[in-house]
């Protein structure tokens, strides 16, 4: 029997969480509304210089001293690197000025490269800016609160809260914003903060007045520790394929005020278009969290089959939900592979990847509302 | 799957250049040699992975016959005119359609083309050593450099001593170091490739060698696993009756338990069937206890506990008063909230005339505006409600019939009032024609007994499979040069970044060891990744040309103290 005072803190803990994010959303809108601007002005490339300060660092960069190094470049983020060049090749002159000290040989680095940087010498992970910082605290407040609530569900019910609908994507969403944060920090994509919340808040808010389900048993068939293994490998995939999903739609945005920039037109919300990166960054963003995603999703896939075979007698049955799987993992695959090829990269590629996660969705909303099968365990009222 | 695919594509968009420009007519062999470029092309693995996902959806739509008989029976009937203009086409049976397969086969075949090669490039790669330092690392896409004392060769030793320290393949020249690491992306990629064919072998071992079988069994009966003793036998193509596992099993007893309050009310909580089996005809009997995600394992074989429901038993005495049936009657859920049943009494060998029945088995009867409903499905308030009919059951027409249904087309109703009956009550057919009486019932459950020995085989291939993909995304393939000449040439020579600086430059190698010691030598890292999926190739490089700058600093500075000139002579240039 279900544990009620338990379920009962887990259902508030949810709407506390759900209300967090809401004013975390907004105070990621205000960042881009009245943060400081990243940039004053797009490069005639259509890329937008970040951080110019870094690269007034390489000016001050001497001889063959360890302290004269140039910012390292972002990882996640090549347009920095480009600025990183341009910017010491219009700096050069000053850089010698700086670095002379009476004998002009010795330049910053060898031949007028930059020197390589110190393990340590990165940028702050951390977001920067008040808004922003403030919008990370109440995402990871959320989050907290979101996990607790995920959490004091499972213990009133003795089991892993994903055994129905309702469970499942209180379970997606935690997963999505534990990329975003985790995704953010690495990244230092913050600004991805609103844009993933978005669809994390308006699930949780149809989840949780649309398809709530109290407290309750599994059914005999899901009483086995695949479920562990099966359904929270799931999870993680989806909540990356969402990550990926929100950051291609950024992309296809970004890259569409680029083509505007670069045919010379008034481009639409320059001011939000200003504070994201470059397509290009976002494009490789979106790549990286389908790489995670992909071998998640397959491992899940596998060690569902595994259970498939457990518990009905074969691995693979072209159950619907099953058949969904696969179709999504072709999907990807072919995403993955359109990377690959010429022709293929950039704008198709982000559909493709957008139809996948069109057809993840249809798996999770349609499979489960409309389409009956061996996996119908959604239980929606 | 990454970068390395887009050489394959780029390879079929710009086929290699024939000697002569004009239009030659192909052979049969240059037909098929352009047949084979298209379909071993990525755009065509592409297309191909479309195709399949497309074609998979109708499999997921309609019902299919290997998964739901039924409802491809109800389909039938729903729709009577669109319904065998799908069959036409596979509709019931989409996995097993010729189009389904054709689409699979070209696109492991096009896979297939595309590995072989590959696999080819790679272990002609592995031999060889990396290629030649490029000219002007600048042009690079990560590129630093720095300054420091002591000879270019001394550089050179100590870069190239880091690099193989960190399991680099290395290769030296004049004035330059190149190294290569990371074979282990294509060895991933190629690895998931091969074994997707492996799946492919897998699920084709089980659908010869394999087989699959559904047997119903009411408390106390026993099966053994033959043909004729299974309800429904899915043999692979080259299994034949002899194949099947001679076991036999008894079912002792069925347990269902359900949630008796709350929201959850009616839902099962627990099922358990307690069987006896043995592995040879004969042989000795073991107990065990079958239930949903603990089955059987029996001589390679398993046994998996699908379903349970109610069987009622009837008795049934004809005109005569002599016992005509006397047995318990399987009946099928129609509703899983209270497991109301349904199923027919077939009395063949009634006199005069054949007997059926048809009706419901209520597990918890209730009545809710005049209907019989069942309210729990647990059997508090057993009841069975019947019809009776009387006539000829149809059975020796020749058309097989179904063991849960009524023909009812040559057979009279017979105006009994359909009350319900408990446990022990009759109701006596008019005209003196006989009696029925419900003397009880038991449980029963479904089995599914399943062999596959492509069942291993196929876990093995996914999960190398796996590793496969994990071993592509997480290495990457990625090159370390090095150059070092003395700090002045350097400082000239190799142009900064731009085509414009690079038409003046002049190669810096090979610079006078005695012009370095006096003036420093200048030493240039590049990298560049051909397949960097996960990213950070970056910050690696970054890291390890901080590294190799440490490593040839110290290396100088230990040399300048033992030796003493070549730093005092960086020391004046400073």
């Amino acid at each position: 029997m279900p544990n009620t005072g338990l379920a009962q803190v887990s259902n508030v803990t949810l709407v506390l969480a759900i209300m967090l994010y809401a004013v975390a959303m907004l105070v990621y809108a205000c960042d881009l509304a009245f943060g400081e601007r990243r940039a004053a002005t797009a490069t005639p490339s259509g890329q937008r210089p970040e951080r110019v300060e870094a690269v007034a660092l390489v000016g001050a960069a001497s001889g063959a001293e360890a302290a004269g190094r140039a910012f390292p470049a972002d990882p996640g983020d090549p347009s920095e690197l480009a600025d990183l060049t341009s910017g010491r090749a219009a700096g050069g002159a000053a850089a010698d000025d700086a670095a002379g000290g009476g004998n002009g040989r010795f330049r910053p680095g060898s031949a007028g490269l930059r020197e390589p940087a110190v393990a340590g010498a990165r940028r702050s992970p951390w977001p920067q800016g008040p808004w922003l910082r403030a919008a990370f605290l109440l995402t990871c407040a959320g989050l907290a609160l979101h996990i607790t609530a995920v959490t004091t569900r499972g213990l009133a019910e003795h089991r892993v809260p994903w055994g129905n609908m309702y469970e499942f994507i209180a379970a997606i969403t935690c997963a999505a914003v534990l990329v975003l944060i985790l995704g953010a920090v690495r990244f230092r994509a913050h600004y991805l903060g609103l844009f993933v919340l978005l669809p994390v808040v308006l699930a949780l808010a149809v989840d949780i007045v649309v398809i709530y389900t109290p407290a309750g048993q599994l059914v005999p068939a899901l009483q086995s520790y695949w479920i562990a293994i099966h359904v929270t490998a799931m999870i993680i995939a989806v909540g990356m394929y969402l990550f990926g999903a929100v950051v291609t739609v950024l992309y296809l945005l970004s890259a569409r005020h680029e083509r505007r920039v670069a045919a010379g037109r008034e481009p639409e919300a320059a001011g939000v278009m200003a504070r994201l990166p470059g397509a290009d960054t976002l494009d490789r963003l979106a790549y990286r969290a389908i790489l995670f995603a992909f071998p998640a999703w397959t491992f899940a896939v596998i060690a569902g089959a595994i259970w498939a075979d457990h518990a009905w007698g074969r691995y693979w049955g072209w159950d619907p939900k099953e058949t969904w799987s696969f179709i999504t993992w072709l999907v990807y695959a072919a995403f993955l592979h359109a990377r690959a090829t010429a022709g293929w990269r950039g704008l198709r590629a982000a559909y493709i990847q957008l139809f996948g996660f069109a057809c993840l969705m249809f798996n999770l909303v349609g499979v489960n509302l409309w389409i009956s099968g061996l996996h119908s365990y959604a239980h929606v009222p | 799957m990454t970068q390395d695919l887009a050489g394959r594509a780029e390879a079929a968009a710009h086929p290699a250049p024939t000697a002569d420009l004009t239009p030659r007519r192909f052979g049969v062999f240059g037909w098929l040699r352009w047949i084979w470029r298209q379909l071993t092309s990525m755009r065509t693995a592409l297309v191909l992975l479309f195709l399949l996902a497309l074609a998979s959806i109708p499999g997921s739509v309609l019902p299919q016959q290997g998964i739901d008989p039924a409802a491809v029976s109800q389909y039938y009937a729903a729709h009577p005119a669109l319904a065998p203009f799908l069959a036409k086409f596979s509709g019931f049976d989409v996995f097993g359609a010729p189009w389904f397969a054709a689409i699979y086969l070209l696109l492991f075949t096009s896979l297939a083309g595309c590995v072989l090669p590959r696999s080819y490039r790679l272990a002609r790669s592995a031999r060889q050593p990396p290629p030649k330092a490029p000219r002007y690392l600048g042009r690079l896409p990560q590129a630093v450099g720095f300054l420091t004392s002591g000879s270019p060769d001394r550089a050179l030793a100590a870069a190239a001593g880091l690099l193989r320290r960190r399991r680099f393949r290395i290769r030296t020249g004049d004035g330059w170091v190149s190294a290569e690491k990371g074979y282990l992306h294509e060895v991933g990629n190629l690895l998931f490739h091969v074994a997707l064919l492996g799946l492919l072998v897998s699920v084709a071992l089980g659908g010869l060698f394999g087989y699959k079988a559904n047997k119903l069994l009411v408390e106390g009966e026993t099966f053994a696993n033959t043909p004729v003793g299974l309800d429904a036998f899915h043999p692979g193509r080259l299994v034949s009756a002899n194949d099947l596992q001679p076991f036999s099993i008894t079912l002792r007893k069925f347990t269902a338990r359900y949630i008796a309050s709350g929201n959850q009310r009616g839902q099962p909580s627990w099922f358990g069937a307690s069987i006896r089996y043995n592995s040879r005809y004969g042989g000795p009997q073991s107990g065990y206890d079958l239930r949903v995600n603990h089955p059987l394992s029996v001589d390679g074989a398993q046994v998996f506990l699908i379903g349970h429901g109610y069987a009622p038993v009837f008795k049934v005495t004809d005109s005569r008063g002599v016992v005509r049936f006397d047995q318990a009657v399987p009946f099928i859920p129609v509703e899983q909230s209270g497991l109301t049943s349904a199923g027919v009494v077939k009395v063949p060998d009634a006199r005069p005339r054949q007997l059926g029945f048809a009706g419901v088995f209520l597990p918890t009867e209730i009545v809710v505006g005049g209907r019989l409903v069942s309210a729990f499905p647990a059997p508090d308030y057993p009841r069975v409600s019947l019809v009776s009919y009387a006539g000829n059951l149809g059975l020796d027409a020749g058309q097989p019939q179904s063991v849960y249904s009524l023909d009812t087309s040559r057979m009279r109703r017979l105006a009994v009032s359909p009350r319900p009956l408990a446990p022990g009550q009759s109701i006596d057919l008019p005209d003196g024609l006989g009696k029925l009486t419900f003397t009880g019932y038991r449980q029963w459950a479904s089995l599914a007994i399943t062999y596959d020995p492509g069942q291993l085989p196929a876990l093995v291939s996914a999960l190398t499979a796996l590793a496969g993909l994990v071993l592509s995304f997480l290495v990457r393939r990625r090159r370390i040069f090095v150059r070092a000449g003395a700090a002045a040439d350097a400082d000239k020579a190799v142009p900064a970044s731009g085509p414009a600086d690079a038409d003046k430059a002049v190669q810096a190698s090979g610079a006078a060891d005695a012009e370095a010691d006096r003036q420093g030598t200048a030493v240039e890292v590049g990298g560049l990744t051909r397949s960097d999926a996960a990213g950070g190739f970056e910050i690696e490089f970054e890291e390890l040309a901080s590294e190799i700058m440490q490593e040839v600093r110290d290396g100088a500075a230990a040399a300048g103290q033992s030796g003493g000139e070549a730093a005092t002579a960086v020391a004046k240039g400073e």
